[in-house]
């Protein structure tokens, strides 16, 4: 177990230097720099000498060696830099959004659980019945529905027409509905249907039938026994889902005027904001390293025979 | 088989799991009950709550839902101005409505040489944390802007500021003619750098809103600052959001979740105002989507082929069909409303003359049945930049693109990711549709240096215009009003003979009001969206 973490966390640096290093030679092979950005060339009449200044005085005339061991140096001394464009800290610009971001993650994880695991409970239990085949359609309608459709049409029913609802803004519990509705729907269908293939699997196995023979109720047979197994696929891909939840989700961001990391991360890229990039791709590596761990420590717990293997 | 064995029954499952979600509903209710009821939650009065004990009962509020979203208030970072937009701050100078410059935190201003600008403080005036504005607190608050921006320092070319009293000296670096009117840069915008606060986030400034509030990227909330120098506002709170998205700012507006909505999807204007508690003002802004020709391409350096595609590009049509009426047809680089643009005739749309005038370059139809024009058994075939930043760019691409293949052009267009850098960086293309508000304060300075000079930042096209470069070179050291606008004025008509770039239209900017806001008009600027005389039923 020990063993396992620490060569996590070993990995967790690796992956760090191999993501932020891939990101800085990508983004400078791009076209473009944020010198026009700070310069604000579409309000203020700058000249060729201008912008030159300020490429030397960032040190964006420098190889780019140069430029991602300095960006580096930083690092190592927890510095990430401050934002070329806003000259915030971007330590305190990713700690500003990432809660935001962990909440409507939270919110649509919450919803998708709500639909996926009754739906998927019952359309295994029920296989085939009307009600397996009502949920077979809803998870291909929440897949193919594009979440800024679905994101507007919760708006127009929900704050336009009913007025129920706020449509927009990060104020509390009722702004949290409608982003992770949204966030919700479009995972829930992946999600009924894994566990559904994973308890149909399970229910089908001997200690299934065995817990049956030793006359346990059905429920108790379904959600202790076939459910521990079933939900072991489920478990896997809800890492990775929470993986890519937190680096942001940005349509759901722009639509409700969410202030998130992915927002933030899309303005960066467009204004060549390097510090913001980087600091941005470090951290959510760092994250999505950290719950796969997490993810992996799950599962052992829940599938005693990877235990007994190590 | 599981389904041999169901002790449950399937009405019984379903029965469990409404059981649930009611349950969980009553949580969502239970816990939303306190925040609806002291107004923290929503709607058009939103943003009461904390200040309902404050300000008593029934104080007047409203919510402006804009386009942009700032990250961070201060004005010597934030692009996108919100610190001037919500009436926080103020600078020296600023535009009326016909765009020309008036006294605003200065009441008056001389140039005593031609490096030596001398402003006179408004007395009278304090911040927001009562703190008396004198020249001291503006000397300070310019110079730490332009220690934080590059974009302020070129603007102002600053040299030294004295202070004494209410008298500000500026000294700059070289003759700077425009000095008064890059004051009126919203990053020029005077804070109290003494105060506590962090100018990120609570910028203290002189407007008539204090920041109460501030989530980067969603919404500033704003109390009343009582002791404005120009008379208290009328509303004790207000809400400046944000949300990128068109159509959910549309929602937001007939909702009325949000007062004032900035720039509508024009598509959208005939529904907004078939609803009868909100208005549209569309308002034309001083934005300017024009063509602009690569003169390092030899069939573009010939004239008679610019003035051909010119004359092919129906700017009524753009107006009518693309723009839904809500634009003016461009002559020239400058709103009309400018005292510097000239009186000349606009460009007239005329396919029979692009054909005669491609003629005489030298383009003649191919002998097949395409109508094609070729010129040495070379094809006329021009490669057209734009971007979907601005959405109707790419329906005006294709207006162009159809009209010039009915003439023989054949126009190939590319879709780019960002104009600035590839319009910089590569040589490959013709034409470029693109949009650039040309006089952003109220002085032809800016887009003349920007788009004509050799150095400038926006010279995309290339052009090499001595007689414009002398011009440009005159203005930049003539201070006299009268004389600047002539110069400019002569600039304009040797750029609309030259034509380094075709003019099309001035887009208008769709905004939603809601009728219960009165004394409010948006103006052509952009800058002072909140002011201390608006105010709502």
């Amino acid at each position: 177990m020990l063993g396992l973490i620490g060569s996590r966390l070993l990995q967790m640096i690796v992956v760090g230097l191999f993501l932020t290093f891939a990101t800085f030679v990508l983004m400078k092979l791009a076209p473009g720099d944020p010198v026009k950005t700070i310069l604000n060339i579409d309000d203020v009449a700058v000249t060729q000498a201008e912008q030159e200044a300020v490429r030397q005085s960032l040190g964006l005339d420098q190889p780019l060696v140069v430029q991602y061991t300095e960006w580096f140096w930083r690092v190592v001394r927890l510095d990430l830099g401050e934002s070329y464009i806003t000259h915030r800290p971007v330590a305190d610009l990713i700690e500003s959004k990432l809660g935001a971001t962990m909440t409507v993650t939270l919110g649509g994880l919450t919803v998708m659980l709500l639909i996926a695991v009754p739906l998927g409970i019952l359309s295994a239990v029920y296989q085939n019945r009307w009600v397996d085949q009502l949920s077979r359609l809803f998870s291909l309608i929440g897949v193919s529905l594009p979440s800024f459709w679905l994101g507007l049409v919760l708006i127009y029913w929900f704050a336009y027409q009913w007025r129920l609802l706020p449509s927009m803004g990060n104020g509390g519990l009722m702004h949290l509905i409608l982003p992770s509705v949204t966030l919700g729907i479009a995972m829930a269908g992946v999600y009924t249907r894994l566990l559904r293939s994973g308890l149909i699997k399970s229910l089908a196995e001997p200690y299934v039938r065995a817990a049956r023979a030793r006359g346990l109720g059905e429920v108790r047979v379904i959600i202790v026994h076939a459910l521990r197994e079933g939900v072991l696929p489920v478990v896997t891909m809800f890492g990775m889902s929470l993986g890519s939840l937190l680096g942001g989700s940005v349509v759901v961001e722009m639509l409700f005027a969410w202030p998130g990391l992915g927002k933030m991360v899309v303005d960066a890229i467009i204004q060549r904001d390097y510090p913001v990039i980087q600091g941005y791709v470090l951290c959510t590596g760092m994250l999505v390293v950290l719950i796969n761990l997490g993810v992996d420590l799950t599962v052992r717990m829940l599938d005693p025979r990877l235990r007994w293997r190590s | 088989m599981s389904k041999n064995h169901p002790a449950l029954r399937l009405g019984q499952w379903t029965v469990m799991i409404s059981m649930l979600f009611m349950l969980l509903a009553g949580c969502a209710a239970q816990s939303s009950g306190p925040q609806a009821s002291d107004g923290q939650g929503f709607g058009q009065s939103s943003g009461a709550g904390e200040s309902a004990e404050e300000t008593g009962a029934g104080a007047k509020s409203l919510t402006l839902l804009f386009n942009f979203a700032a990250s961070s208030l201060d004005p010597a970072s934030d692009k996108k101005f919100i610190s001037i937009r919500a009436g926080v701050t103020e600078t020296l100078v600023k535009l009326d409505e016909k765009l020309g410059l008036q006294p605003w935190l200065a009441t008056k201003w001389e140039q005593t040489d031609a490096k030596t600008w001398v402003f006179t403080i408004r007395d009278q005036v304090t911040f927001h944390d009562g703190s008396k504005l004198d020249a001291a607190a503006v000397k300070a608050s310019l110079e730490r802007g332009i220690a934080q921006s590059k974009s302020l320092a070129a603007a102002l070319k600053v040299e030294s500021i004295q202070a004494d009293g209410q008298t500000l000296i500026v000294q700059t670096k070289e003759p700077n003619p425009v000095f008064p009117s890059e004051l009126v840069y919203p990053f020029a915008a005077v804070i109290n750098v003494k105060a506590q606060a962090a100018v990120s986030d609570a910028p203290v400034g002189t407007g008539p809103f204090a920041v109460k509030a501030f989530t980067p990227d969603a919404e500033v909330q704003l109390k009343r600052y009582d002791g404005y120098w120009n008379g208290a506002a009328k509303l004790a709170e207000a809400t400046f959001k944000f949300n990128s998205d068109a159509n959910a700012r549309l929602l937001a507006l007939q909702s009325e979740e949000a007062d004032i909505v900035y720039h509508l999807p024009y598509e959208s204007l005939s529904v907004v105002q078939s609803q009868p508690s909100v208005k549209v003002e569309s308002v034309s802004s001083l934005r300017n989507h024009f063509l602009i020709y690569n003169m390092q391409q030899p069939h573009l350096q010939d004239l008679r082929v610019r003035q051909a595609v010119d004359a092919l590009i129906d700017r009524n049509s753009i107006v009518q069909n693309i723009m839904q009426g809500h634009a003016t047809v461009a002559v020239g680089p400058f709103h009309p409303q400018f005292s510097f643009h000239p009186q000349s005739e606009g460009a007239v749309y005329d396919p029979a003359k692009a054909k005669g005038l491609l003629a005489m370059a030298g383009w003649t139809a191919d002998s097949g049945a395409t109508g094609k024009l070729t010129k040495g058994g070379q094809p006329l075939t021009l490669k057209l930049v734009t971007y979907q930043g601005r959405p109707e760019l790419p329906l005006i691409a294709q207006l162009i693109q159809a009209e010039a293949a009915k003439a023989g052009i054949g126009i190939e267009i590319q879709m780019v990711e960002n104009p600035d850098e590839y319009l910089a960086e590569k040589t490959d293309w013709d034409l470029a549709l693109y949009s650039s508000l040309t006089a952003p304060r109220g002085d032809a300075g800016y887009f003349l240096n920007s788009a004509y000079m050799p150095e400038g930042a926006l010279t995309y096209g290339k052009a090499n215009l001595p007689e414009l470069t002398r011009l440009i070179e005159q203005l930049n050291i003539t201070v006299d009003l009268a004389k600047r606008d002539e110069l400019a004025r002569q600039a304009v008509e040797v750029i609309q003979t030259q034509l380094p770039q075709s003019f099309i239209v001035h887009p208008n900017m769709g905004i939603g009001v809601n009728q219960r806001v009165i004394n409010w008009k948006p103006g052509l600027e952009e800058y002072y969206l909140l002011t201390n005389t608006m105010d709502v039923k």
